[in-house]
Protein backbone atom coordinates (compact mmCIF):
# COMPACT_ATOMS: atom_id res chain seq x y z
CA UNK A 1 0.00 0.00 0.00
CA UNK A 2 1.52 3.34 -1.03
CA UNK A 3 1.91 6.31 1.16
CA UNK A 4 -1.06 8.63 0.81
CA UNK A 5 0.57 12.07 -0.22
CA UNK A 6 0.50 15.35 1.89
CA UNK A 7 -1.56 18.37 0.74
CA UNK A 8 0.21 20.61 -0.87
CA UNK A 9 1.15 24.08 1.27
CA UNK A 10 -0.27 26.81 -0.59
CA UNK A 11 2.61 29.04 -1.71
CA UNK A 12 0.69 31.99 -0.27
CA UNK A 13 -1.34 32.57 2.44
CA UNK A 14 -4.03 35.57 1.89
CA UNK A 15 -4.54 37.34 5.45
CA UNK A 16 -7.92 36.51 6.25
CA UNK A 17 -9.01 38.61 9.57
CA UNK A 18 -8.24 42.12 10.10
CA UNK A 19 -10.17 41.39 13.59
CA UNK A 20 -9.85 37.75 15.59
CA UNK A 21 -12.50 35.14 15.47
CA UNK A 22 -12.58 33.99 19.06
CA UNK A 23 -13.26 30.52 17.73
CA UNK A 24 -9.18 30.49 17.04
CA UNK A 25 -8.46 30.42 20.51
CA UNK A 26 -10.75 27.56 21.59
CA UNK A 27 -9.05 24.10 22.23
CA UNK A 28 -8.22 21.61 19.52
CA UNK A 29 -10.06 18.81 18.84
CA UNK A 30 -8.24 15.41 19.48
CA UNK A 31 -7.87 14.93 15.67
CA UNK A 32 -6.18 18.85 15.31
CA UNK A 33 -3.77 17.63 18.25
CA UNK A 34 -3.18 14.38 16.21
CA UNK A 35 -2.52 16.53 12.93
CA UNK A 36 -0.73 18.81 14.61
CA UNK A 37 2.44 16.51 15.57
CA UNK A 38 2.24 14.66 12.23
CA UNK A 39 2.51 17.59 10.73
CA UNK A 40 5.64 18.39 13.05
CA UNK A 41 6.72 14.99 12.78
CA UNK A 42 6.90 14.87 9.09
CA UNK A 43 8.77 18.28 9.32
CA UNK A 44 12.22 17.62 7.51
CA UNK A 45 14.23 20.23 9.86
CA UNK A 46 13.38 18.11 12.35
CA UNK A 47 13.99 14.93 10.73
CA UNK A 48 17.10 13.98 12.91
CA UNK A 49 14.72 14.29 16.12
CA UNK A 50 11.95 12.17 14.97
CA UNK A 51 14.70 9.43 13.81
CA UNK A 52 16.39 9.23 16.87
CA UNK A 53 12.99 9.42 18.61
CA UNK A 54 14.31 10.57 22.29
CA UNK A 55 11.60 13.26 22.59
CA UNK A 56 8.67 14.14 24.66
CA UNK A 57 5.27 16.10 23.56
CA UNK A 58 5.34 19.18 26.35
CA UNK A 59 2.08 20.58 25.40
CA UNK A 60 0.17 21.03 21.86
CA UNK A 61 -2.18 23.66 22.00
CA UNK A 62 -4.09 26.37 20.11
CA UNK A 63 -2.09 29.55 18.19
CA UNK A 64 -4.24 32.39 17.69
CA UNK A 65 -2.53 34.63 15.76
CA UNK A 66 -2.94 38.67 15.70
CA UNK A 67 -3.02 40.55 12.36
CA UNK A 68 -1.46 41.20 10.74
CA UNK A 69 0.55 38.13 10.85
CA UNK A 70 -0.21 36.65 7.56
CA UNK A 71 -1.77 32.98 9.15
CA UNK A 72 -4.44 35.40 11.11
CA UNK A 73 -7.77 34.15 10.96
CA UNK A 74 -6.33 30.29 10.55
CA UNK A 75 -6.39 27.36 12.67
CA UNK A 76 -3.44 27.10 13.87
CA UNK A 77 -1.51 25.10 16.60
CA UNK A 78 1.83 25.56 18.55
CA UNK A 79 3.20 22.47 19.52
CA UNK A 80 6.25 22.16 22.09
CA UNK A 81 8.37 19.16 22.62
CA UNK A 82 11.70 18.33 24.50
CA UNK A 83 14.15 16.38 22.03
CA UNK A 84 16.57 14.46 25.03
CA UNK A 85 19.00 13.35 22.03
CA UNK A 86 19.49 17.07 21.46
CA UNK A 87 18.99 18.43 24.49
CA UNK A 88 16.96 20.84 23.30
CA UNK A 89 13.86 22.33 23.07
CA UNK A 90 11.88 22.36 19.67
CA UNK A 91 8.83 24.77 19.13
CA UNK A 92 7.06 24.39 16.27
CA UNK A 93 3.51 26.82 15.01
CA UNK A 94 1.43 24.97 12.75
CA UNK A 95 -1.35 25.68 10.15
CA UNK A 96 -4.07 23.24 10.33
CA UNK A 97 -6.09 24.40 7.37
CA UNK A 98 -2.87 24.76 5.18
CA UNK A 99 -1.41 21.63 6.16
CA UNK A 100 2.31 23.42 6.96
CA UNK A 101 4.64 24.04 10.04
CA UNK A 102 5.32 27.43 9.15
CA UNK A 103 7.88 28.38 11.94
CA UNK A 104 10.18 26.04 13.93
CA UNK A 105 13.01 27.11 16.55
CA UNK A 106 15.40 25.04 18.45
CA UNK A 107 16.84 26.25 21.74
CA UNK A 108 18.48 25.44 24.95
CA UNK A 109 15.23 27.11 26.81
CA UNK A 110 13.51 24.42 29.06
CA UNK A 111 9.90 24.36 28.67
CA UNK A 112 7.85 22.91 31.45
CA UNK A 113 8.00 19.22 32.02
CA UNK A 114 5.25 17.20 30.22
CA UNK A 115 2.97 14.95 31.94
CA UNK A 116 4.93 11.54 31.17
CA UNK A 117 8.18 13.37 32.63
CA UNK A 118 6.73 14.20 35.65
CA UNK A 119 5.63 10.62 35.98
CA UNK A 120 9.25 9.62 35.09
CA UNK A 121 10.68 11.63 38.16
CA UNK A 122 8.11 10.11 40.24
CA UNK A 123 9.69 6.73 39.11
CA UNK A 124 13.01 7.47 39.63
CA UNK A 125 12.39 9.13 42.77
CA UNK A 126 10.42 6.35 44.33
CA UNK A 127 13.12 3.80 42.74
CA UNK A 128 15.97 5.95 44.31
CA UNK A 129 17.82 3.51 47.66
CA UNK A 130 19.08 6.86 48.72
CA UNK A 131 15.51 8.56 49.07
CA UNK A 132 13.79 5.42 50.34
CA UNK A 133 16.17 5.29 53.63
CA UNK A 134 15.61 9.03 54.44
CA UNK A 135 11.44 8.33 53.93
CA UNK A 136 9.67 7.78 57.14
CA UNK A 137 6.82 5.83 57.20
CA UNK A 138 3.62 7.01 55.75
CA UNK A 139 5.53 9.83 53.28
CA UNK A 140 4.47 9.48 49.82
CA UNK A 141 4.96 12.05 46.83
CA UNK A 142 3.09 15.08 47.15
CA UNK A 143 3.71 16.14 43.41
CA UNK A 144 6.39 17.05 41.15
CA UNK A 145 7.69 20.76 40.92
CA UNK A 146 9.39 21.80 37.86
CA UNK A 147 13.08 22.81 38.76
CA UNK A 148 16.46 24.49 38.24
CA UNK A 149 19.33 25.70 40.43
CA UNK A 150 21.12 28.76 40.14
CA UNK A 151 24.39 27.46 41.53
CA UNK A 152 26.39 27.06 38.76
CA UNK A 153 28.54 23.63 40.43
CA UNK A 154 24.85 21.85 40.57
CA UNK A 155 23.42 19.57 38.21
CA UNK A 156 19.85 21.30 37.93
CA UNK A 157 21.45 24.38 36.65
CA UNK A 158 22.22 23.32 33.35
CA UNK A 159 20.35 19.89 32.89
CA UNK A 160 16.34 19.59 32.48
CA UNK A 161 15.69 18.44 35.97
CA UNK A 162 12.22 17.58 38.40
CA UNK A 163 11.84 18.45 42.39
CA UNK A 164 9.80 15.22 43.33
CA UNK A 165 8.48 16.31 47.13
CA UNK A 166 8.00 13.62 49.47
CA UNK A 167 5.64 14.09 53.09
CA UNK A 168 2.65 12.75 54.91
CA UNK A 169 -0.68 13.11 52.89
CA UNK A 170 -2.15 16.75 53.28
CA UNK A 171 0.47 17.57 55.93
CA UNK A 172 4.22 19.74 55.13
CA UNK A 173 6.82 17.95 52.45
CA UNK A 174 9.46 16.26 54.46
CA UNK A 175 11.67 15.40 51.65
CA UNK A 176 12.78 16.90 48.00
CA UNK A 177 14.40 14.68 45.45
CA UNK A 178 16.46 16.18 42.80
CA UNK A 179 15.47 14.21 39.61
CA UNK A 180 18.25 14.97 36.18
CA UNK A 181 15.90 13.69 33.75
CA UNK A 182 18.39 13.26 31.28
CA UNK A 183 20.06 10.35 33.04
CA UNK A 184 17.05 9.64 34.63
CA UNK A 185 19.17 9.87 38.36
CA UNK A 186 18.57 11.19 41.98
CA UNK A 187 20.89 13.63 42.42
CA UNK A 188 20.12 15.40 45.30
CA UNK A 189 18.28 14.85 47.97
CA UNK A 190 17.60 17.66 51.00
CA UNK A 191 14.88 17.46 53.93
CA UNK A 192 12.61 20.15 53.13
CA UNK A 193 13.31 22.19 56.23
CA UNK A 194 16.72 22.73 55.41
CA UNK A 195 15.52 23.34 51.45
CA UNK B 1 -18.83 25.74 24.35
CA UNK B 2 -20.14 28.63 25.44
CA UNK B 3 -16.72 30.50 26.56
CA UNK B 4 -17.73 34.27 25.93
CA UNK B 5 -19.63 36.45 28.35
CA UNK B 6 -21.24 39.59 27.45
CA UNK B 7 -22.27 41.61 31.03
CA UNK B 8 -21.37 44.80 32.45
CA UNK B 9 -20.30 46.73 29.74
CA UNK B 10 -18.10 43.82 28.56
CA UNK B 11 -17.58 41.41 26.10
CA UNK B 12 -14.71 38.86 26.98
CA UNK B 13 -13.89 35.08 26.36
CA UNK B 14 -11.95 32.59 28.47
CA UNK B 15 -10.26 29.68 27.88
CA UNK B 16 -8.51 27.19 30.59
CA UNK B 17 -4.72 26.85 29.15
CA UNK B 18 -1.93 24.00 29.51
CA UNK B 19 0.20 26.24 31.76
CA UNK B 20 -0.84 29.63 31.96
CA UNK B 21 -4.10 28.86 34.50
CA UNK B 22 -7.29 30.76 33.31
CA UNK B 23 -6.84 32.93 30.09
CA UNK B 24 -9.11 35.88 29.20
CA UNK B 25 -9.10 36.79 25.30
CA UNK B 26 -10.52 39.57 22.92
CA UNK B 27 -11.89 41.50 25.59
CA UNK B 28 -13.86 44.41 24.53
CA UNK B 29 -15.69 47.37 26.62
CA UNK B 30 -18.16 49.14 25.34
CA UNK B 31 -17.65 47.39 22.23
CA UNK B 32 -13.89 48.54 21.33
CA UNK B 33 -10.57 46.17 21.88
CA UNK B 34 -8.76 46.14 25.56
CA UNK B 35 -7.28 42.68 25.81
CA UNK B 36 -5.89 40.59 22.92
CA UNK B 37 -5.22 38.27 25.46
CA UNK B 38 -4.72 38.30 29.50
CA UNK B 39 -2.74 35.04 31.47
CA UNK B 40 -0.99 33.91 34.13
CA UNK B 41 1.96 32.12 32.92
CA UNK B 42 3.41 30.83 36.11
CA UNK B 43 4.00 31.50 39.36
CA UNK B 44 7.71 31.03 40.76
CA UNK B 45 8.17 30.18 44.32
CA UNK B 46 11.92 30.55 45.84
CA UNK B 47 12.42 29.28 49.32
CA UNK B 48 15.05 31.16 51.42
CA UNK B 49 17.68 29.34 53.96
CA UNK B 50 16.76 29.45 57.77
CA UNK B 51 20.34 29.18 58.97
CA UNK B 52 23.25 29.95 57.19
CA UNK B 53 26.69 30.51 57.89
CA UNK B 54 27.64 33.99 56.87
CA UNK B 55 29.61 33.01 52.96
CA UNK B 56 26.31 31.24 51.81
CA UNK B 57 23.70 33.05 49.39
CA UNK B 58 20.21 33.59 51.12
CA UNK B 59 18.90 31.10 48.40
CA UNK B 60 21.38 27.75 47.76
CA UNK B 61 18.08 26.40 45.72
CA UNK B 62 16.94 27.33 42.87
CA UNK B 63 12.76 28.62 42.24
CA UNK B 64 10.40 25.87 41.77
CA UNK B 65 7.27 26.32 39.40
CA UNK B 66 4.68 24.21 38.08
CA UNK B 67 2.06 24.37 35.20
CA UNK B 68 -0.99 26.24 36.25
CA UNK B 69 -3.46 24.84 33.85
CA UNK B 70 -5.59 21.79 32.98
CA UNK B 71 -3.45 19.22 34.79
CA UNK B 72 -2.81 21.07 38.31
CA UNK B 73 -6.68 22.70 37.67
CA UNK B 74 -8.82 20.92 41.11
CA UNK B 75 -12.17 23.32 39.98
CA UNK B 76 -14.60 23.98 37.56
CA UNK B 77 -14.71 27.66 36.42
CA UNK B 78 -17.13 29.50 38.94
CA UNK B 79 -18.63 32.13 37.05
CA UNK B 80 -20.54 34.94 39.07
CA UNK B 81 -22.17 37.97 39.01
CA UNK B 82 -21.69 40.96 41.90
CA UNK B 83 -23.05 44.40 41.90
CA UNK B 84 -21.42 46.31 39.18
CA UNK B 85 -19.89 43.63 37.35
CA UNK B 86 -18.68 39.88 36.95
CA UNK B 87 -15.75 37.42 37.67
CA UNK B 88 -14.68 34.05 37.03
CA UNK B 89 -12.26 32.18 39.38
CA UNK B 90 -10.75 28.56 39.53
CA UNK B 91 -8.98 26.88 41.95
CA UNK B 92 -5.46 25.04 40.97
CA UNK B 93 -3.25 23.19 43.55
CA UNK B 94 0.49 21.64 42.50
CA UNK B 95 2.22 19.89 45.27
CA UNK B 96 1.78 21.88 48.44
CA UNK B 97 0.82 24.86 47.16
CA UNK B 98 -2.75 25.66 46.22
CA UNK B 99 -4.34 29.00 44.58
CA UNK B 100 -7.10 30.38 43.70
CA UNK B 101 -7.01 32.95 39.74
CA UNK B 102 -9.80 35.18 39.18
CA UNK B 103 -10.61 37.45 36.67
CA UNK B 104 -13.08 40.28 38.34
CA UNK B 105 -14.87 42.74 35.38
CA UNK B 106 -16.68 46.18 36.44
CA UNK B 107 -18.81 48.33 34.43
CA UNK B 108 -16.54 51.06 35.31
CA UNK B 109 -13.68 49.78 32.82
CA UNK B 110 -12.21 47.79 35.66
CA UNK B 111 -10.58 44.78 35.74
CA UNK B 112 -9.01 42.97 38.42
CA UNK B 113 -6.49 40.03 37.84
CA UNK B 114 -5.96 38.23 41.01
CA UNK B 115 -4.44 35.51 42.70
CA UNK B 116 -5.26 34.10 45.63
CA UNK B 117 -2.33 32.15 47.20
CA UNK B 118 -3.82 29.73 50.18
CA UNK B 119 0.10 29.34 51.35
CA UNK B 120 1.70 25.98 52.13
CA UNK B 121 5.55 25.21 50.98
CA UNK B 122 8.23 23.72 52.19
CA UNK B 123 8.85 25.76 54.95
CA UNK B 124 7.83 29.27 56.36
CA UNK B 125 10.71 31.05 54.33
CA UNK B 126 9.73 31.69 50.51
CA UNK B 127 8.44 34.38 48.35
CA UNK B 128 5.64 33.68 45.42
CA UNK B 129 6.23 35.67 42.26
CA UNK B 130 3.41 35.24 40.51
CA UNK B 131 3.90 36.65 36.31
CA UNK B 132 1.19 38.18 35.07
CA UNK B 133 1.04 38.85 31.00
CA UNK B 134 -1.06 41.35 29.62
CA UNK B 135 -1.50 41.65 25.82
CA UNK B 136 -3.47 45.15 25.63
CA UNK B 137 -4.46 45.75 22.22
CA UNK B 138 -6.61 49.67 23.19
CA UNK B 139 -8.66 50.05 20.05
CA UNK B 140 -5.96 48.28 17.99
CA UNK B 141 -2.39 46.82 18.15
CA UNK B 142 -0.47 49.66 17.48
CA UNK B 143 -0.41 53.39 17.93
CA UNK B 144 0.19 52.90 21.67
CA UNK B 145 2.44 54.55 23.89
CA UNK B 146 3.40 53.26 27.67
CA UNK B 147 4.75 55.53 30.48
CA UNK B 148 5.82 55.35 34.11
CA UNK B 149 4.57 57.48 36.94
CA UNK B 150 8.26 58.85 38.49
CA UNK B 151 9.23 61.62 40.63
CA UNK B 152 5.73 62.73 40.79
CA UNK B 153 4.20 62.89 36.90
CA UNK B 154 3.90 60.53 33.85
CA UNK B 155 7.00 59.81 31.90
CA UNK B 156 6.84 57.81 28.43
CA UNK B 157 8.93 54.77 28.33
CA UNK B 158 10.81 54.41 24.83
CA UNK B 159 12.41 51.64 25.00
CA UNK B 160 11.60 47.67 26.78
CA UNK B 161 12.79 47.87 30.47
CA UNK B 162 12.01 47.03 33.81
CA UNK B 163 10.45 49.44 35.90
CA UNK B 164 9.51 48.81 39.32
CA UNK B 165 6.94 50.40 41.67
CA UNK B 166 9.42 52.63 44.10
CA UNK B 167 6.08 54.22 46.11
CA UNK B 168 5.44 56.92 43.49
CA UNK B 169 2.16 56.76 42.10
CA UNK B 170 -0.64 59.21 40.65
CA UNK B 171 -3.93 60.29 42.48
CA UNK B 172 -5.66 56.99 41.71
CA UNK B 173 -2.85 54.98 42.78
CA UNK B 174 -1.64 54.12 38.89
CA UNK B 175 2.57 53.48 38.25
CA UNK B 176 1.91 52.37 34.97
CA UNK B 177 -0.03 52.58 32.25
CA UNK B 178 -0.66 52.12 28.14
CA UNK B 179 -1.89 55.19 26.41
CA UNK B 180 -3.46 54.55 22.66
CA UNK B 181 -2.51 57.67 20.49
CA UNK B 182 -5.45 57.41 18.55
CA UNK B 183 -8.49 57.56 21.25
CA UNK B 184 -6.35 58.84 23.79
CA UNK B 185 -8.06 55.49 25.45
CA UNK B 186 -5.33 54.23 28.53
CA UNK B 187 -5.22 51.12 30.84
CA UNK B 188 -3.73 51.89 34.25
CA UNK B 189 -2.28 49.63 36.23
CA UNK B 190 -2.05 50.06 40.28
CA UNK B 191 -0.08 47.63 42.32
CA UNK B 192 -1.07 45.90 45.13
CA UNK B 193 0.85 47.77 48.15
CA UNK B 194 2.06 44.87 49.61
CA UNK B 195 3.48 42.98 46.92
CA UNK B 196 6.64 45.03 45.74
CA UNK B 197 5.31 44.81 42.17
CA UNK B 198 7.09 45.67 39.16
CA UNK B 199 6.83 45.72 35.24
CA UNK B 200 8.36 44.55 32.43
CA UNK B 201 7.34 46.18 29.16
CA UNK B 202 8.32 44.65 26.07
CA UNK B 203 7.70 44.80 22.44
CA UNK B 204 5.82 42.22 20.64
CA UNK B 205 7.36 40.30 18.07
CA UNK B 206 5.59 37.37 15.68
CA UNK B 207 7.35 34.45 16.92
CA UNK B 208 8.00 35.00 20.95
CA UNK B 209 4.51 32.78 20.80
CA UNK B 210 3.30 30.81 24.11
CA UNK B 211 3.63 29.04 25.85
CA UNK B 212 5.72 30.96 28.24
CA UNK B 213 8.20 29.45 30.76
CA UNK B 214 10.18 31.02 33.33
CA UNK B 215 13.54 29.35 32.54
CA UNK B 216 15.89 30.37 29.53
CA UNK B 217 18.94 29.33 28.64
CA UNK B 218 21.52 28.27 31.21
CA UNK B 219 22.95 31.05 33.13
CA UNK B 220 21.04 33.69 31.55
CA UNK B 221 17.90 35.62 33.29
CA UNK B 222 14.96 33.78 33.40
CA UNK B 223 11.85 35.31 31.57
CA UNK B 224 10.54 37.87 31.36
CA UNK B 225 13.66 39.54 32.01
CA UNK B 226 15.54 37.60 29.07
CA UNK B 227 13.33 39.39 26.75
CA UNK B 228 14.04 42.51 27.65
CA UNK B 229 16.43 44.22 25.09
CA UNK B 230 16.45 48.10 23.70
CA UNK B 231 14.14 48.22 21.42
CA UNK B 232 11.78 51.10 20.91
CA UNK B 233 8.02 50.93 22.05
CA UNK B 234 6.39 54.25 20.89
CA UNK B 235 3.88 52.78 18.06
CA UNK B 236 4.46 49.47 18.51
CA UNK B 237 2.72 46.12 19.81
CA UNK B 238 3.41 45.89 23.52
CA UNK B 239 3.12 43.16 26.47
CA UNK B 240 3.05 43.91 30.08
CA UNK B 241 4.19 41.74 32.42
CA UNK B 242 3.27 42.64 35.76
CA UNK B 243 5.13 40.87 38.54
CA UNK B 244 3.85 40.41 42.13
CA UNK B 245 6.32 39.29 45.08
CA UNK B 246 4.70 37.83 48.10
CA UNK B 247 6.55 36.94 50.69
CA UNK B 248 5.09 33.98 53.10
CA UNK B 249 4.72 35.17 56.95
CA UNK B 250 1.99 32.81 57.60
CA UNK B 251 -0.50 35.00 57.43
CA UNK B 252 -2.08 33.16 54.23
CA UNK B 253 -4.24 33.54 52.22
CA UNK B 254 -3.15 36.34 50.08
CA UNK B 255 -4.15 37.84 47.16
CA UNK B 256 -1.84 39.65 44.75
CA UNK B 257 -2.35 41.11 41.31
CA UNK B 258 -3.02 44.69 40.25
CA UNK B 259 -6.28 46.67 39.68
CA UNK B 260 -6.46 47.65 35.82
CA UNK B 261 -8.36 50.29 34.90
CA UNK B 262 -9.74 51.53 31.19
CA UNK B 263 -10.30 54.86 31.02
CA UNK B 264 -11.29 56.71 27.79
CA UNK B 265 -12.92 54.22 26.16
CA UNK B 266 -16.57 55.11 25.08
CA UNK B 267 -19.34 53.48 22.65
CA UNK B 268 -19.22 54.48 19.11
CA UNK B 269 -22.33 56.38 17.90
Amino acid sequence: MGMKPRPTPRKTVPARAQYADPDLFLPLTEGERADALRLVTEEKKLATMVKVGRYRVVSIEPLALKPPHERAGYRCARVIIYDYAADANVAASVDLENSDVFHATTSKRQPMLSEAEEAAAIGTAVASDQVASLLALGDEVQGVMHYWSRQAVDFAFRRRTAAVLFGQSGGTPSLVAIVDMLDGEVTEVVPADRW
Amino acid sequence: MDNRIIDSNWQIHWRITESAGLAIYLADFHGRRVLWEGSLPFVLVDHQQREMEVEEPLETHGPFWAPLGRRSQVSDVRIQSFRGGFELAADFAAGPYRYTQMWRFHDDGRIAPWLTIHGGGLHDAHTYHPHWRFDFDLDGAMEDAVEHFEDGRWQRISEEGWFPFTGDADSGGGVWRQVDFGSGAAVTIRPNAWEDAEVFAIRFHQGEWGPYYPHSEVAAQPYPAAYVGDEPLDGMDVTLWYVGHVHFDAAFPFTAGPWIRVTGLTARS
